[in-house]
């Protein structure tokens, strides 16, 4: 174990049967991914062979488990899910075979080894309303948060739990749930967000640490701005049927079959910033727009509680009050005298209309 | 000796209906027209912004047509309509826009400026701000036929040195012919080969056709000058020509604005559909060949380019044809970059040419043309409008570039197989 510990990520590539080939491909790719230009790669590729394989720790907290199951889920044996084998990922619930006080061990153990130099990743929101809400080893979610926090070199959160706080912070959030962003205010967090996030994203994510030993560059609230950069509905390929005006109405419509816009059936696309539209999920093969179901707007804060995911955005939540429709009514009266009074200036200046000729050229 | 401010006025308030209230109602003021006019990119004066060459119809628009305007007028804080103002817009309106349509493209919202910009020049004329130069052309256009002073005698010449020197009978005022093609003064004084070339396919094509000796010129100096009243009499002639004749088709000649006039705004000038088909001529040998009556013997090896026309390519649509005829004899064709309808204007359409007051502009702004030709290099530039090959010839003669110009009817002309 400490033996392959010490090998860099090209050396344990390469004992596992990857040629340098596929290697390179995968450095162009990510760099492609990541917008960088392609006088990157080879540094990508330098970085990556050389580098040892940083400690990573994953706490699990308020979760469902399927962040881990997205980003574990390698259809088959893709070099992507081997950079993520190839990191040493020391502490895992899911994963890791060790149980009981052998696991928390394993964890200690890795943190003094590594102290300011490990990676800390964080799914699942932190109950602060009662801290027995959730537990590990008999240690408040809270508590082992702080504790491993403090000798992290940087913080992935990852899934909209740990990010926002989630399902489990939805309204009307009984356990008092937190994202880790709320509570450590000190360390570099990067959020990766979505429910569950794309997997591409967070190699994606490692890469960038490995290769430059710092953070992508992020946006407002935390995020990557290479993958979540742009609006799914900017870069969805049924937006040519939105600019039209063409949507599905309901899910079986002529419309729906058409695969017309979804927006009308309640589509998060416009609001949500997200790579699903490009990189697509389980390797490439489609994502919920192009099965047929409106984006739900997994990777923004507050997600759950944006008023139903078959709302249209633009439909008002709420009854239209009297006096709007007064004031629409006023508002059309208005409109129609004002037409009435353009359409009699109009007649009016065609009436002044005195043929002009080629002798009216001229003052 | 009646123009006057009021009439102007007038004139611009006629222009303002559902669409033009739409259109600068929904301006975000992006300014991504500049960059797509010719006129702003090589002068670099914000003043040739297209939308802001508007400006006269936008101030009618404001302050007689919306609310605020009105109230703002009440109290003179609403921008007004004077003579200084149409003295300032003067050059912008006449000398830096060539009505080519580029900004039209461009806008994210969809405004036609193009037609703004016309539909000022309505105003400007009214109120005698059109530059001496068009008053002159319309002048001649409408007292002696045509906006280069070419009568009927000269064109009788001209047709008498084409039936020498081919020996084929030029038909005029032949009724009930399939086609009546107009010519554009420029190809009778300076290209009499255009009609050459056009006897020699129209005989080898097997299809009738005429000339009127009555309406023959096809260019439209009112759509330039911006008085749609001289405009649709100008159209009137070609319309009464065509139905005394009964012919199907009526051909307009290698002339961007003309095509525009007659085929686009036409049946609108005159306020009544056509009993008769306008097309360009582009478009009727395009058919030709189409209908295998085209046969074409021997290439051109030299590197061509082809330079769209606005009002043919851009405003009119006829794009694939001139490309399908180019390849019939071209081995070496290059695409112009932004070729097609994105082509740049070559700086001297919608009535700058007949405007002496904007030589100095037009062949500054010829920059952008010389720029497009520097990346492809071409032996030759083909075009279908006299008008562009006119000033494409001053141009390059200005900057010192040897390019040939060259005709597309005529080159095809000459490789007509016996």
């Amino acid at each position: 174990m400490t033996n392959n510990k010490d090998k860099t990520l090209g050396e344990t590539l390469r004992s596992q049967g990857i040629s340098r080939r596929s290697f390179l491909k995968y450095c162009a790719a990510t760099a492609s991914m990541m917008a960088l230009s392609p006088a990157m790669i080879p540094k990508i590729a330098h970085a990556l062979e050389s580098a040892r394989r940083p400690s990573v720790i994953w706490l699990s907290f308020q979760e469902c488990t399927g962040c881990t199951e997205s980003l574990t889920r390698a259809h088959t044996a893709t070099i992507e899910s081997l950079i993520f084998d190839a990191i040493s990922l020391d502490y895992h619930h899911t994963l890791q075979a060790a149980s009981g006080h052998a696991a928390e061990e394993a964890r200690e153990a890795a943190m003094k080894e590594n102290f300011g130099k490990y990676l800390l990743v964080v799914d699942g929101s932190i109950p602060m309303d009662n801290p027995g809400y959730s537990t590990i080893a008999g240690i408040s979610n809270y508590d082992m948060l702080m504790e491993s926090a403090k000798g992290a070199a940087a913080i992935i959160a990852v899934g909209t739990c740990a990010t926002y706080g989630g399902i489990p912070h939805a309204n009307p959030n009984p356990t008092g749930a937190v994202s880790v962003g709320d509570l450590i205010k000190d360390k570099p967090i990067i959020n990766v967000p979505g429910c569950p996030p794309i997997p591409v994203v967070i190699t994606g994510v490692l890469t960038h640490f490995l290769t430059f030993g710092t953070i992508p560059e992020l946006d407002h609230i935390g995020r990557p701005k290479v993958f979540y950069g742009q609006s799914i509905h900017d870069r969805c390929y049924r937006r040519p049927f939105y600019d039209k005006g063409l949507f599905a109405e309901t899910f079986d419509d002529e419309g729906a079959k058409k695969g017309w816009c979804l927006y009308k059936l309640g589509c998060k696309g416009p609001t949500t910033y997200n790579a699903c539209a490009t990189t697509k999920w389980n390797d490439g093969t489609s994502w919920p727009i192009e099965a047929g179901h409106p984006c739900l707007g997994c990777s923004e804060p507050d997600f759950w509680d944006g008023g139903g995911f078959y709302k249209s955005l633009s439909m008002p939540t709420e009854n239209i009050a009297q006096t709007a429709v007064y004031a629409a009514a006023g508002a059309v009266a208005a409109g129609v005298a004002l037409g009435a009074m353009n359409k009699s200036k109009k007649n009016s200046a065609a009436k002044a209309h005195n043929k002009t000729t080629i002798d009216d050229l001229e003052k | 000796m009646s123009a006057s401010l009021e009439k102007g006025i007038n004139a611009l308030k006629e222009q303002v209906d559902s669409t033009v209230a739409a259109f600068f109602s929904s301006c975000v003021h992006c300014g991504m027209c500049s960059d797509a006019c010719l006129f702003y990119t090589e002068t670099g004066s914000p003043a040739s912004t297209p939308i802001n060459k508007a400006e006269p119809l936008r101030r009618i628009w404001k302050s007689e047509y919306t609310l605020l305007g009105r109230v703002g007028k009440m109290f003179g804080l609403t921008a007004k309509v004077d003579d200084e103002l149409l003295t300032n817009w003067e050059t912008l309106v006449y000398d830096n826009c060539t009505l080519c349509g580029r900004c039209s493209m461009v806008c994210p919202m969809g405004l036609d400026i193009a037609l703004l910009i016309r539909k000022t020049r309505e105003g400007m004329a009214a109120a005698g701000h059109a530059p001496e130069g068009l008053i002159g052309a319309t002048k001649r256009a409408v007292t002696i036929g045509s906006p280069m002073g070419v009568k009927l005698p000269a064109l009788m010449a001209q047709i008498g040195h084409v039936e020498k020197d081919t020996g084929l009978k030029i038909p005029l005022d032949v009724v009930g012919a399939e086609y009546m093609l107009l010519l554009s003064s420029m190809e009778i004084m300076n290209f009499p080969e255009f009609i050459e070339a056009t006897a020699k396919i129209f005989d080898k094509a097997g299809v009738s056709w005429t000339i009127s000796t009555e309406a023959f010129e096809a260019t439209n100096s009112g759509i330039q000058i911006g008085v749609a009243d001289i405009a649709a009499e100008l159209v009137q002639r070609i319309v009464d020509a065509a139905e005394k004749l009964q012919v199907k088709t009526v051909i307009s000649p290698e002339c961007g604005h003309a095509y525009m006039a007659i085929r686009w705004e036409g049946p609108n000038l005159i306020g009544k559909p056509f009993n008769f088909k306008v097309r360009h001529i582009l478009e009727v040998l395009d058919e030709f060949r189409k209908d295998g009556r085209l046969k074409i013997t021997g290439k051109e090896t030299q590197r061509l380019t082809y330079h769209d026309p606005c009002q043919v390519s851009r405003r009119g649509g006829v794009i694939e044809q001139p490309r399908n005829l180019i390849n019939m004899f071209a081995e070496n064709f290059v695409e112009m970059p932004d070729g097609g309808k994105m082509n740049w204007c070559c700086g001297a359409g919608g009535g700058v040419s007949s405007n002496e007051r904007a030589d100095e502009v037009r062949l500054k702004v010829f920059q952008r043309k010389k720029d497009q030709l520097d990346e492809i290099k071409p032996d030759a530039i083909i075009s279908a409008c006299s008008n562009c090959r006119i000033h494409l010839e001053d141009g390059l003669e200005e900057y010192n570039m040897d390019i040939p110009l060259m005709s597309l009817t005529e080159t095809l002309a000459e490789h007509l197989a016996d």
